[in-house]
């Protein structure tokens, strides 16, 4: 198993360089120290979505609703800093709770009521966007946020913007909890097999509902970074995101049935992503169409991925069932 | 009765909500603007008659909001360069039906789960139509209005495909042998393998006729109108699902009914008007919606609960 995740991180890699080289080559001002903090800067929220996704798809689940989280608890900020008059500092903390709660019901209705966490979560997926949608009346925005706030998504603390240090140390804190502790193994226990986990006695309710409360705060930390980047909160914030951010899981090496996946596979999957949508905008001949071109090869690169980690598999099944066809004759 | 509970209930809050309508806003039921929401709400039956097919085979296919674009705009552009309205809509049928053996080779073939493939197929096919038509309208011919048909016969010809598609999948579902292997797939596809059913050419089937039909209702669509939008079909996958998941389709796979999915879809198309009237604000509805999903999701779970007597 070692070995696939090896070989599977090492490819991921080589197409990370590859891009790097091609957009060093072809693109106009890619390989520049400001367009480097750029990337890192546009790729923070789907970096720190991708992070939480990844515990949840260890577990064998998916969280479709973290872009529609995103989206209420940034309207949620908007509304304790505008409306209700509160510093921005308390009222990020309110987004950021928000986001735990909308984390936590998810978790609740998949484990109490013992349902799929995909029709959970797609439900949830549309009610939590359109709440954002309603508290907004769908038309309003908010912003001129203080320069204190707009500080933490366009300010930068030594050589990195202000918000990659938050992705910087959430990814040490999944990265060690996942790869370093007794709970991170517990999550690709309950992958691989929920009942012998449950036998084992792994309080896997327990452990659900820890992953998906966890995205929701992470879900509502995102929010604040969004909101700090584009100086505006929306309810449309983060629309789409879900999918990248398990683009980005599945790219980075993690089975989508659970039990198998690794934090810094996850990164690198954000990287390759991040890098392809920002180096296509640099590339003269598809400057104009990059943001559809980035989303065509985001899609295609996730079946792709797919594809190959399901293959072998496949390949593995035909041949047995043609030796013990062949064994009959 | 007690069998199909679910889908009585269902019904019994749909015919409240009617006679709440007949008794505080009478005009509801004028028959023209009836017949014209109807006719709106026509493809997207079609739609959720599809996925209820795919949920009961214990899948599910969230690209259809953008199949359906993808198709609109195939027979948009056909008819609007004067090709026969029949060609255009072959086309768009045999686009979704393309859409859908892509989804089922990698669903089927490859097992892979249906939520991921379907979600990159989503987002692949709306990107590589935003890239093909720039989020540019496609003006129609006036032949292609309904048909060539006055309007009114046209609204009525269009109910009347979307009702003998609801018809004939209801039959073949409870009385034809491929319907009950679909159930029997969705409730155990081991159990079904070994009575001689191919789960795999089942799945594959169900999600080829789920993009024959999510073509079928871009047709019934694109002729309701004089322009076809490329950014028509977002977030009609979750309106479809809402459908089935509130007409009682479990969402575990292996039950269900379309009559229930057509009550569950006549009771979500008449809640926003019933909404307006009622003064409550139009940018409630997606949140409204969101509710009416989560709650058929809980019913669902309770009633799982206790059929498991925990």
């Amino acid at each position: 198993m070692k070995k696939v995740f090896a070989r599977h991180e090492s490819a991921l890699l080589a197409l990370l360089i590859v891009e790097l080289i091609y957009f060093t080559i072809a693109g106009r001002r890619f390989a520049s120290a400001d367009n480097i903090s750029n990337i890192v800067r546009h790729s923070v929220e789907i970096g720190l979505l991708a992070l939480v996704m990844t515990p949840i798809i260890l577990t064998g689940g998916i969280d479709l609703s973290v872009g529609s989280t995103l989206g209420l608890s940034a309207v949620i900020f908007g509304k304790l800093w505008r409306d209700a008059g509160l510093p921005p500092a308390i009222a990020g903390c309110g987004a950021i709770f928000a986001g735990g709660i909308c984390g936590l019901l998810n978790g609740a209705l998949i484990t109490k009521l013992r349902l799929p966490p995909l029709i959970v979560t797609l439900g949830t997926f549309s009610l939590y966007r359109g709440l954002a949608e309603a508290l907004t009346r769908g038309v309003d925005a908010f912003t001129n946020f203080p320069d204190s706030f707009l500080f933490l998504g366009s300010g930068g603390i030594g050589p990195l913007p202000t918000q990659a240090w938050i992705l910087v140390a959430v990814a040490i804190g999944i990265w060690l909890i996942v790869h370093r502790t007794i709970l991170g193994r517990s999550f690709r226990a309950i992958g691989f097999a929920p009942e012998g986990a449950r036998y084992a006695g792994i309080p896997v309710e327990r452990r659900l509902i820890f992953v998906y409360t966890l995205a929701g705060l992470i879900a509502g930390l995102a929010a604040l970074t969004y909101s700090a980047r584009l100086g505006t909160a929306k309810a449309d914030a983060g629309f789409g995101y879900e999918l990248l951010a398990i683009t980005a899981v599945v790219l980075g090496g993690a089975s989508i049935f659970g039990g198998v996946g690794s934090v810094h596979g996850t990164l690198l999957g954000v990287a390759a992503l991040a890098v392809l949508n920002n180096g296509l905008t640099r590339v003269p001949a598809v400057m104009n169409i990059a943001s559809e071109l980035s989303g065509v090869l985001t899609g295609a690169l996730l079946i792709v991925a797919l594809s190959l980690g399901a293959l072998p598999k496949q390949l593995a099944a035909w041949r047995a069932r043609r030796q013990i066809s062949g064994h009959s004759n | 009765m007690k069998k199909n509970f679910r889908e009585f209930s269902v019904l019994a809050a749909l015919l409240l909500l009617l006679a709440l309508m007949a008794v505080f806003t009478p005009n509801f039921f004028d028959p023209q603007p009836l017949l014209s929401r109807m006719t709106a709400a026509a493809p997207r039956l079609i739609l959720a008659c599809g996925v209820a097919l795919v949920i009961i085979a214990r899948q599910i296919d969230i690209s259809i909001g953008s199949l359906f674009a993808v198709c609109g705009t195939c027979a948009g552009l056909m008819a609007a360069a004067k090709l026969p309205l029949a060609l255009a809509m072959f086309a768009s049928l045999a686009t979704g039906a393309l859409a859908g053996v892509i989804n089922g080779a990698l669903v089927a073939g490859l097992g892979l789960p249906s939520i991921v493939v379907t979600l990159a197929t989503m987002v692949t096919m709306r990107e590589t139509l935003r890239l093909a038509q720039q989020g540019v309208f496609i003006n129609l011919p006036p032949a292609a209005q309904w048909f060539s048909l006055p309007m009114r016969t046209g609204q009525f010809a269009i109910c009347a495909i979307a009702l003998a598609i609801l018809v004939a999948l209801s039959v073949v579902m409870r009385h034809v042998a491929v319907g009950r292997f679909i159930y029997a797939v969705g409730s155990d596809a081991e159990a079904a393998r070994l009575a001689g059913i191919r789960p795999r050419i089942v799945t594959f089937g169900v999600f080829v006729l789920m993009g024959a039909l999510a073509g079928l209702a871009a047709v019934l669509n694109m002729v309701q109108s004089p322009q076809v939008d490329p950014n028509t079909g977002r977030g009609m996958e979750l309106e479809a699902i809402a459908a089935a998941v509130v007409g009682g389709v479990s969402v575990s796979g292996g039950r269900g009914k379309l009559w229930g999915v057509f009550v569950g879809l006549l009771l979500l198309v008449c809640i926003g008007p019933a909404l307006t009237y009622a003064g409550v604000k139009p940018h409630w509805e997606r949140a409204i919606q969101g509710v009416i999903i989560v709650l058929a999701v809980v019913a669902e779970g309770l009633r799982n609960r206790k059929v498991a007597g925990v």
